[in-house]
């Protein structure tokens, strides 16, 4: 019985160290939708499964003004109302850190 | 009144395992060796021995400034949940280690200095970056790549997708450009 249990335990060890590579990098991520109300919903993230409070979350414009400069909410979400003029979001974690959302990415609802 | 079993005389192949299991287990300790190639190979290219990466770009001009760019495997991005991911390694210029603060790598002209893409960590003589490759990249993408220097300067140089990363272009191939 404890041959079977160290088997499967050393099985487990094993197979953990093989995926533990995966699980190196948190990368940012960031995903908008269109909610109805002419209003876009934005979610971030980063790829390590926790979320993004309190970040920086800003609608620019492609003339680079700043049209609306937010933060995700806690829930890591942040909605505002869609733009007339031509825009990009930018998920802004810090240098380098950063997802653009281009508003052709933006799937209609 | 359940009566014991007959002693049957195990099968041969059973007295064989019987006898030599132990003897058989020390087989075990050749498996490692099957991973060692690998292992020995991974270990060089993460601490340099075999060069900047799997693959040496050459040398990208940025204003004033250059970086040697080197992908660090010769294949095609990977997955990561925040999409398919392509590692590329860098390592600037003797002269400019000094001068520049900060090294982004982008697909397309960068919008801003905010967008200006992922930044390289490491040592001026060793950087990586982890490079999130859209579905929607065109096989004729530039990669650009913006540096920052401590004066406060910022310059852009590219060089094309294709020169960068062949593995790349063979895999947008295969997923299909997504319109």
């Amino acid at each position: 019985m404890t041959l079977m249990r160290l088997t499967r335990a050393c099985g487990v060890l094993l197979l953990s160290a093989g995926f533990s590579t995966v699980a190196l990098a948190h990368n940012p991520m960031c995903e908008c939708k269109e909610i109805p109300g002419e209003q876009i919903q934005c979610t971030g993230g980063f790829s390590d499964g926790s979320g993004a409070p309190g970040v920086t979350l800003d609608v620019i414009g492609y003339d680079e003004t700043i049209l609306l400069p937010g933060k995700l909410g806690q829930d890591s979400t942040l909605t505002f109302k869609k733009p007339a003029a031509e825009f990009y979001v930018l998920f802004d974690a810090g240098p380098g850190h950063v997802v653009e959302i281009d508003q052709a990415d933006i799937q209609p609802q | 009144m359940s009566k014991p079993a007959a002693a049957t005389p195990p099968s041969p192949l059973r007295a064989f395992w019987l006898k030599w299991r132990f003897h058989i287990n020390v087989l075990l300790l050749l498996v490692p060796l099957g991973f060692m190639p690998k292992y020995f190979a991974d270990a060089a290219l993460f601490r340099g021995d075999t060069g900047l990466g799997e693959r040496v770009v050459g040398d990208v001009q940025v204003g004033p400034w250059s970086l040697k760019l080197a992908e660090f495997r010769n294949e095609g991005p990977r997955p990561d949940p925040a999409g398919p991911m392509k590692s590329f390694n860098a390592a600037l210029c003797a002269t400019c280690a000094e001068q520049v603060k900060a090294t982004y790598l982008r697909i397309g002209k960068p919008r801003s200095l905010r967008a200006a893409g992922v930044i390289f960590f490491g040592t001026p003589y060793r950087m990586g970056a982890a490079l999130p490759i859209p579905e929607r990249t065109p096989v004729d993408a530039e990669l650009w790549v913006t540096m920052e220097g401590w004066d406060g300067t910022m310059h852009q140089g590219s060089v094309p997708l294709s020169q960068a990363s062949p593995a790349t272009i063979a895999w947008l191939n295969k997923q299909g450009v997504k319109p």
